[in-house]
């Protein structure tokens, strides 16, 4: 047996390992070594996301249980480095909130078992594999959410998110048990390769379509994000917001491409339906937010409804477009909500209302929540353009011109209530507006990283060369 | 297979759970008194109502004890190709251990396994 074969799978075994040596400091650590357990874990993760990008082989194992390819290597390392962010911005969160015998470790622990589960999730080559990959993701964001242990609607979050994902996952069920009865077989090439069209494979395709959507919340599986993301601590919302849906996204686009590309008529058409919806609810439901988080949370939906659009047609250039779209969501919302977290956390603000004379007093974070907030806009100069842009050009090669109309309409709409919020911080009057907040390093660390990648990302077209590059051929 | 038997499907599947409940309360004979109507018919009468708070420590202890039932499981195919596998097949029932018996030693620290 060839053990260097298991390079193949170095980002699980290394998040595994770190999840290991989070777990020995949380039990050899005192009361008062605790506080260094977030520095080190921080640093370790960081040296884990850079070691992703090292070049190193690509091939399957475990008789095609497990694949990976160059491009499922960069979705790996998108979900690093968000969870590197949503590490630094939480350290804050955890001091104040974790005090005493509290379980920082068990923070760690519990998001990088999550991360595994998305990893295995992504480069599963079965749908058991997958299965279990989704589980591992799922289960451990309800033990997340319901953290703050003695807020009630941090507990009431968790409980909705369990039984949500419980339903999702019995639907999804559903539709791999159909998938076997009809072909036979588990591996996503043996489907691939023996998908008859029939209505059955059909019916099995929109269940686990469903499942998924739960997770992405496209409309109408929505209902239950924004009370999740409502209850749940800001930076587990931001985590649940990103990396989560990232995961998700990058899951449902590589099933589409691979398993369900005999029935592409059907699920082009599903996809035409819940973007339109999900773009068009999410808009309409954001604009009557007056909770921050909520607001957020609609938003996100709403850029959730924009994702269909790469994926419609099933062109190489689409998924790119995708990934592309993908990677600045994650920097553009991990700032808005860094931010959001960083006046939660210190100030319990948490209304729109709030925020009106935010830049007369805090000047760096009105700042980036303005940037964040124009890229999720889509605002020419910021990154958030681009990705918008690439998604748009490919339905519209794909004919799709209708489509792209009723999302530059929603594009629109989103601009207003994204400007909105920035009125509100820099125009809108304020007896008391929010005190001045002094930041520690962490959070402003985070932010920077943020900014940097809000504004970097749009320059930079060797980026998205690249990912086109390892996108090359599919289809 | 066209649409048609999709709904077939359905149907079949409805009429075969729904039958099964209706001949079964056609066909069962039934007899009520007060011993049928307990919780368990046979043992030690039940006391007070279920919809209490349980401790918290039933389901830590019985999630231990699963882990370690579970484990067993693993430790017994590994032990019958042991020998033809040697040291590779050694090395990765240690690594298994290890995370788990991690795993029993957090639980302790974490005082789960005092019985208060």
């Amino acid at each position: 047996m060839d053990f260097g074969q298991f390079l193949y799978m170095r980002h699980e075994i290394i998040l595994s390992a770190l999840a290991l040596i989070v777990l020995i400091m949380e039990i050899s650590s005192d009361k008062k070594s605790k506080a260094n357990i977030i520095p080190v874990l921080v640093a370790l993760f960081f040296i884990n996301t850079v070691a992703g990008f090292l070049p190193v082989e690509t091939g399957s194992l475990f008789g095609g249980m497990y694949k990976t390819t160059a491009l499922i290597i960069l979705m790996k390392n998108i979900l690093n480095a968000g969870v590197l962010i949503v590490f630094i911005q939480s350290a804050g969160w955890l001091k104040s909130n974790f005090t005493g015998n509290d379980n920082i470790g068990g923070y760690f622990f519990i998001v990088i078992s999550s991360l595994i589960g998305m990893d295995f999730m992504i480069s599963a080559g079965n749908f058991l594999m997958f299965y279990i990959g989704l589980e591992l993701a799922t289960i451990p964001l309800a033990a997340l959410v319901a953290s703050e242990k003695l807020k009630e609607r941090s507990a009431e979050a968790g409980v909705k998110l369990i039984l949500s994902a419980a339903l999702s996952s019995g639907i999804l069920l559903y539709g791999l048990s159909l998938l076997y009865g009809t072909n036979g077989s588990l591996y996503f090439d043996n489907i691939a390769s023996s998908f008859q069209n029939n209505s059955l494979q059909v019916l099995a395709f929109i269940f686990i379509f469903t499942g998924i959507a739960f997770k992405i919340s496209i409309v109408p599986f929505h209902l239950w994000t924004a009370d999740v993301y409502e209850g749940a601590p800001v930076n587990i919302t931001s985590f649940l917001s990103v990396i989560s849906k990232a995961s998700a996204v990058f899951i449902l686009i590589i099933l589409l491409f691979t398993v369900f590309r005999g029935i592409e008529g059907i699920w082009n058409s599903v996809l035409y339906f819940t973007s339109v919806l999900t773009m068009t609810i999410g808009n309409l439901f954001a604009i009557r937010q007056k909770n921050i988080k909520r607001f957020l949370a609609f938003s996100s939906i709403a850029q959730a409804g924009f994702i269909p659009l790469g994926i419609i047609g099933g062109s190489a250039l689409g998924f790119s477009s995708v990934v592309y779209f993908v990677l600045i969501y994650l920097f553009s919302n991990l700032g808005a909500f860094g931010v959001v977290a960083a006046i939660t956390n210190k100030t319990g603000k948490e209304s729109i209302d709030e925020y009106n004379g935010l830049y007369s007093t805090n000047k760096g974070l009105s700042l980036v929540m303005m940037l964040s907030l124009f890229s999720l806009a889509g605002i020419p100069p910021v990154a958030g353009f681009f990705g918008k842009f690439f998604l748009f050009t490919s339905a519209a090669k794909q004919g799709y011109y209708l489509l792209v109309f009723i999302a530059l309409i929603n594009a629109t709409v989103s601009l207003y209530y994204y400007l909105l919020v920035v009125k509100a911080m820099f125009i809108n009057k304020n007896d008391v507006p929010i005190e001045t907040i002094k930041n520690d390093g962490y959070t402003k660390l985070g932010l920077i990283i943020c900014t940097i990648g809000i504004i970097a990302i749009g320059f930079a077209g060797i980026i998205f060369d690249y990912i086109n590059s390892l996108t090359f051929g599919i289809k | 297979m066209s649409s048609e038997g999709i709904i077939l499907f359905f149907l079949v599947g409805l009429a075969m759970v729904g039958g099964g409940i209706i001949i079964s309360t056609i066909l069962a004979p039934s007899s009520k008194n007060a011993v049928k109507e307990e919780t368990y018919e046979c043992g030690i009468p039940t006391e007070g109502v279920s919809w209490v708070q349980f401790k918290v420590g039933y389901y830590l202890f019985a999630i231990l004890f699963l882990i370690f039932d579970v484990e067993t499981i693993f430790m017994v195919p590994w032990a019958v190709v042991m020998k033809e596998m040697g040291m590779a097949a050694f090395i990765e029932i240690l690594i298994f251990l290890i995370i788990v018996i991690t795993g029993l030693i957090y639980a302790w620290k974490k005082k789960a396994l005092i019985w208060d």
